[in-house]
């Protein structure tokens, strides 16, 4: 049979405090009791379980986290487990920003979902910064409870999402890839060459007369420093001469990432992998022309 | 060879105890310094010394003794197993905040109070875990005897819904601005829970239920009380677990 006593109504706290102050906390009351909760990998219990034994039968009722007055009790513990991490190896070597391996932590959709509470972005902003100053410590140097504790926030990949299928290069070793610009489609064979390129049959001067539009075209290749290490082999039609010039350029740097993946980031930062969504803007009713409305009267 | 100096991590790491507490302390961590005379607040005027280059001196006795009653307050709260809140909104407080509610076994928090917590806690702490502990700071988790006991229990009286996960309110709120947390320390006032509070010379000490005179400006005098009062909490602590682990062992050899 098991008694249960409150130990801060026996207590001689009374005497502590000043007259007509009692103590709030409740008295232990019949309750169920709880395990500390381990909510996914990303709650951190700080406290001891232990099995009950009927000696120590005084109990009292107390916030499984130090972080329970916060009101988002899971966002505290992880935001304060992180910070500690980051001082603890803060002297660790470093790879350069412009170096690291770019990580796609989870949403704060995700997040959220996991802690629980509406986590502000702001200050899942602040996790997301911890993560990445965490993961520029040198690869081989990165402690075993630093690798764990990124592991867990990591994103995970989504096998629903259908995935584009990955271009191969053919057994002639040609790439072929598509560009669009406006209303310009064009088709792309990447093959290592000499640096030759061919656009509907014709060589690139007689394809496009000004030199912009050449440029554009081998432009992926001039910027990786492989304008002589591959030959272009082009069919473009639609749009006008600059439409043509900037579908070719998307391709040639499509077909270029099937050759070398690993030159994404570098064609990225040229401007030369998003498809320039672009297009002539419709005429609306009461516009001449798009924008264009005719001249204002006033009466 | 290096001289004995200041580090301001120490604070943090291995924060000082009540019987370290010296005028000479004090005065190095700047504990003493009020604000302009201009903007003070004369409800404080027992604790000032005097005035010097324009602003008011806490007197540093005042500030010892005052600090002392409060890590007694803190140490015996801790004792008996109460539930301490250690309160630092300001920035640069956070780290000294969490460490002192880890020593003591408490709660922290540095960013803005949720005004309600207390008042309206079934709405904010609602989602919050609660556990039921023993003497010695641990966890009760249902064994299988007690499984036969409780169902025994379940069958007589069944827990009241709102029991299930009743949020809980702190016994002891140690504040480090009192200026900026006036809801929280009004809250407090409603529900009867003590507090502890640095105030300083602009500062309102009808606020709180124990001032602690001092500098609430200085980082390094605010984590000086405060690791103080982390201390005490701890030795407080420390007592109430050997006394139960001593009650359970002359339990066990008793039965």
């Amino acid at each position: 049979m098991l008694s249960f006593r409150s130990p801060l109504s026996q207590c001689s706290f009374q005497s502590i405090l000043k007259p007509g102050l009692k103590s709030t906390n409740s008295a232990f009351s019949r309750t169920q009791s709880f395990a500390v909760s381990a909510r996914a990998a990303l709650a951190s219990p700080s406290i001891q379980e232990q099995a009950v034994d009927t000696d120590s039968i005084v109990t009292r009722l107390a916030p499984a986290s130090p972080s329970y007055f916060t009101g988002s009790a899971d966002f505290f513990d992880n935001w304060l487990a992180l910070q500690e991490l980051s001082r603890k190896y803060q002297t660790l070597p470093v790879v350069p920003a412009d170096e690291v391996s770019r990580v796609r932590w989870k949403t704060l959709q995700q997040y959220r979902a996991i802690v629980g509470t509406q986590v502000k972005s702001a200050k899942y902003k602040k996790i997301v910064n911890l993560l990445n100053r965490l993961n520029r410590i040198e690869p081989s140097m990165l402690p075993e409870d630093a690798k764990n504790m990124l592991e867990k926030y990591k994103r995970p990949e989504d096998s629903n999402l259908a995935k584009p299928k990955q271009q191969q290069i053919d057994k002639w070793g040609r790439a072929w890839a598509t560009g669009r610009r406006k209303t310009a489609v064009a088709r792309v064979w990447l093959v290592e060459g000499i640096g030759e390129a061919l656009v509907n049959g014709k060589p690139l001067a007689e394809a496009f007369p000004r030199i912009v539009d050449r440029e554009s075209v081998i432009w992926p290749l001039h910027i990786t420093d492989r304008v002589d290490k591959y030959n272009i082999w082009a069919l473009v039609g639609g749009g006008g001469s600059t439409g043509q010039a900037e579908a070719l350029t998307l391709g040639v740097a499509k077909a270029l990432m099937v050759h070398e993946p690993l030159l994404k980031p570098a064609l990225r930062r040229a401007g030369v992998v998003t498809r320039d969504p672009r297009a002539v803007e419709r005429k609306k009713p009461g516009h001449l022309k798009a924008r264009k409305m005719p001249t204002w009267v006033k009466r | 060879m290096l001289t004995p100096h200041y580090s301001p991590s120490s604070l943090i790491h291995n924060p000082p105890s009540p019987r370290d507490i010296t005028l000479s302390l004090l005065l190095a961590s700047q504990a003493h310094l009020g604000h302009s005379t201009s903007l003070w607040n004369p409800s404080n005027q027992r604790y000032i010394l005097g005035v010097r280059q324009g602003i008011h001196i806490i007197c540093l006795e005042t500030i010892a003794a005052h600090l002392r009653r409060a890590a007694k307050i803190v140490e015996g709260v801790s004792e008996k197993g109460g539930l301490i809140l250690f309160v630092g909104t300001r920035p640069g407080q956070d780290r000294a905040v969490v460490k002192a509610a880890k020593l003591a076994g408490g709660c922290h928090l540095f960013e803005r109070w949720t005004p309600g917590a207390i008042t309206n806690a079934s709405q904010i702490l609602g989602h919050g875990k609660v556990v039921e502990m023993d003497m010695r700071d641990r966890v009760k988790v249902k064994s299988p005897n007690v499984q036969a006991d409780a169902q025994k229990l379940d069958e007589h009286e069944p827990p009241k819904p709102e029991d299930v996960n009743k949020p809980i309110k702190p016994d002891l709120v140690v504040c480090l601005n009192p200026l900026e947390n006036y809801i929280l320390l009004h809250e407090c006032g409603l529900y009867g829970i003590p507090t502890i509070g640095i105030i300083d010379t602009d500062a309102d000490p009808t606020w709180v239920t124990y001032p602690i005179p001092a500098n609430d400006d200085s980082l390094r005098a605010v984590h000086l009380i405060t690791g103080i009062l982390g201390r005490a909490a701890e030795e407080g602590r420390n007592r109430r677990i050997r006394r139960a682990e001593r009650e359970a062992m002359e339990a066990a050899e008793g039965g």
